[in-house]
């Protein structure tokens, strides 16, 4: 019984406290924003959160160091793993909302993404996805925002980019059982209406598929320069083998999904071979190469990611909404984050109604089977 | 340009017909000897392009054409075969049909799991085991491999059938299917004659991989329920348990998939191949060379 009474007094003292330093942070602004970070620190892609736990910490020691707002990293400093699971995804963000953070920065699966940003918009919560690039994930509300371009977008900029090449006629491959795929290749075709680019051939597949045999021996036949492919990375190199068996030259291009496909033994064949993503740490211009530097001198190169990129720039714009709203609570923030002109080294960029930025795209090609930076590509006024 | 298109899906339906075929040949052989549909045999080919996987940069670093590596992967599919029969189907050959083919379906199953945990669930990039050239034929571009892969499926079609006819032990083969308890007072080795019939399925499931992998260069753990599906199904489409059927049936299956997707709607290739296998089988529930007889019990 003793025990109980204990108890209740000092879970009572707990809560009071806590209300208390609620209270004073209301009534005045400590200059410091706390943040809540979610992201895949174990699963298939725990290399991606293991680079982003490296890119928070070396943008929160730059903000600080440059004083002005300052910058907490809840949970002790660590990103909140989500495990690339929706559930857990869920759990991370409830487990950090109990810290009473001023903005949420996650995550990157949109399928866990999308989950959170519900929870988020109900609460009143400021979320920032670095890495969710499905188009649901800022319809959530007006409170959801974004680092990464949205997938449709890299099908418009795969166009652009085929107008830049100087394709006129292109062939179009892709997996009607899959959203990423439909979304990019319906924006790559209204774009190449508009950029003048005619499409001659549109095949479809599905994820599952292994022959494209018939298809590519379509698009060779329709004589188009370039061939668009935007599926995912596992039936990559599949693809790319048989359409150049099938006596295809031309470009053959893709999108970010392609980051990492296996080129081993297929060299000649990735010849002339494009992909669009969010980054490049081959991108010539200093901030990229600043950032670069810094990250393999203190953590090597092995989880330089896009990914961890992404998360660099995050931390930096909620430094940045926190000064536009002027203030470091969540409706300053979100005031801030409305309409953001933000530059970093995913490049310069303006967050839209939606909350997705209008940003550049860089194209990767393929030498010797190495992704190697091609090019960047600005938006089109 | 019509015409270089369609002789570029002809080829192109050979070689994956050819592939089935080869597929086909192996469900036939053991389905003509014991009556028993084996499922795992899908998975003998994904056992295969593994082996390829790993061997193919072995046989390169030792400076031998890596093509050489199917003669490992041959002996690997044979091990595993013949160690699936005597192992699973063996013990429960008198139990009756039902319970030979929930064994193969298991032993399916239980392959693709073993090749996860040993291999990992992410696909493998097979390197390249042909380096032929390609050749222009009336326009349209043609691959040398792809014609290869229908020339070594009749040869083996040829050869199994020559062995099946002419042999003393292609006649024993003949000989328990018809009448097990015959062929032992004759002084056939029943239980032999079936391991026999294993090995034989599942070299030519490795020969199956070999050419799969040169158009397809890449290894999943499930690769081989598809794959052994579709050729399944060309098994019973020529006639099951007849080695040209397989053969006939392999390139049909092939050919329709393929100018199916060309010609008519590329997202309806699979309704419609099966669509007309059930036609068929309709017709002639035997397949197409199958012969309307009863079995006999």
């Amino acid at each position: 019984m003793k025990k109980k009474i204990m108890s209740i007094v000092l879970s009572a003292s707990m809560l009071a406290s806590l209300g208390m330093s609620q209270g004073v942070m209301a009534e005045e602004d400590d200059g410091v924003i706390k943040i809540g970070v979610v992201a895949p620190m174990t699963g298939g892609l725990a290399v991606l959160g293991e680079g982003s736990q490296h890119s928070v910490d070396m943008a929160v020691e730059e903000i600080n160091e440059q004083g002005g707002y300052q910058i907490e990293i809840l949970n002790s400093g660590n990103l909140a793993d989500d495990a690339s699971d929706p559930t857990q995804a869920i759990n991370a963000y409830n487990s950090l909302l109990a810290e009473d953070p001023d903005v949420i920065v996650g995550t990157y699966n949109s399928s866990c993404s999308i989950p959170m940003a519900e929870l988020a918009q109900e609460g009143s919560m400021v979320m920032l996805s670095p890495g969710s690039t499905n188009v649901e994930v800022t319809e959530v509300g007006d409170y959801i925002f974004r680092t990464c371009f949205i997938d449709p977008y890299q099908g418009e900029m795969a166009a652009q980019f085929a107008q830049s090449e100087g394709y006129t006629t292109a062939a179009v491959i892709y997996a009607n059982d899959d959203d990423y795929s439909n979304g990019l290749y319906q924006a790559f075709e209204e774009a190449a209406a508009d950029s003048g680019i005619e499409i001659l051939y549109v095949g479809e597949c599905t994820t599952k598929d292994t022959d494209f045999t018939a298809q590519v021996s379509q698009a060779v036949a329709s004589g188009a320069e370039m061939l668009f492919y935007p599926c995912f990375l596992d039936t990559v190199p599949l693809l790319v083998q048989q359409a150049r068996d099938a006596g295809f030259t031309g470009a053959i291009v893709g999108g970010d999904a392609w980051d990492g496909c296996d080129t081993a033994g297929l060299e000649t064949a990735f010849e002339n071979t494009f992909y669009t993503n969010h980054f490049s740490y081959e991108d010539t211009s200093e901030a990229v190469q600043n950032y670069v530097t810094k990250f393999t001198e203190n953590y090597g190169s092995d989880t330089l990611t896009a990914c961890a990129a992404l998360y660099y720039d995050s931390i930096y714009m909620v430094a940045a909404a926190a000064e536009a709203g002027g203030g470091t609570d969540t409706e300053s923030i979100k005031t801030g984050m409305t309409n953001l002109e933000f530059s970093g080294v995913t490049g310069s960029f303006t967050l839209n109604d939606t909350g997705d930025p209008i940003k550049p795209v860089v194209v990767n090609t393929l030498v010797d089977g190495a992704c190697t930076w091609y090019t960047t590509l600005e938006p089109a006024e | 340009m019509a015409l270089s298109l369609f002789l570029q899906s002809l080829v192109n339906g050979l070689n994956q017909g050819a592939i089935y075929a080869l597929i086909a040949l192996g469900y036939t052989m053991v389905y003509g000897i014991i009556r028993m549909i084996n499922f795992a045999h899908g998975d003998f080919i994904m056992v295969g392009s593994y082996t390829l996987f790993y061997t193919v940069p072995l046989m390169v670093s030792a400076g031998m054409p890596a093509w050489m590596a199917v003669f490992i992967a041959i002996a690997v599919c044979v091990a595993v075969g013949v160690i699936v029969e005597t192992v699973a189907y063996k013990p429960v050959r008198n139990a009756g049909s039902m319970s030979a083919l929930i064994t193969a379906l298991a032993m399916s199953v239980f392959l693709e799991n073993l090749a996860m945990v040993l291999f990992g669930a992410s696909p493998k990039s097979v390197s390249a085991i042909f380096t032929l050239p390609t050749f222009q034929f009336l326009g349209a571009t043609l691959q040398i491999k792809y014609l290869l892969t229908l020339g070594i499926g009749l040869a083996m079609m040829a050869g199994l059938q020559l062995f099946v006819r002419k042999t003393r032990l292609g006649k024993a083969m003949r000989a328990v299917p018809q009448d097990k308890e015959a062929s032992v007072l004759v002084g056939i080795n029943v239980n032999r004659i079936i391991t026999i019939t294993f090995a034989i399925g599942s070299g030519l499931a490795a020969v199956a991989a070999l050419m799969y992998c040169s158009t397809y260069p890449r290894c999943t753990m499930d690769m081989g329920s598809m794959m052994g599906l579709k050729a399944f199904i060309a098994a019973v489409l020529g006639g099951i348990g007849i080695i040209p059927g397989a053969m006939l049936g392999g390139l049909l299956v092939g050919l329709i998939e393929i100018f199916v997707k060309v010609y008519i709607a590329p997202g309806w290739y699979e309704a419609i191949t099966y669509g007309i296998l059930i036609v068929v089988l309709l017709v002639k529930p035997a397949g197409i060379l199958g012969k309307n007889v009863g079995e006999k019990v």
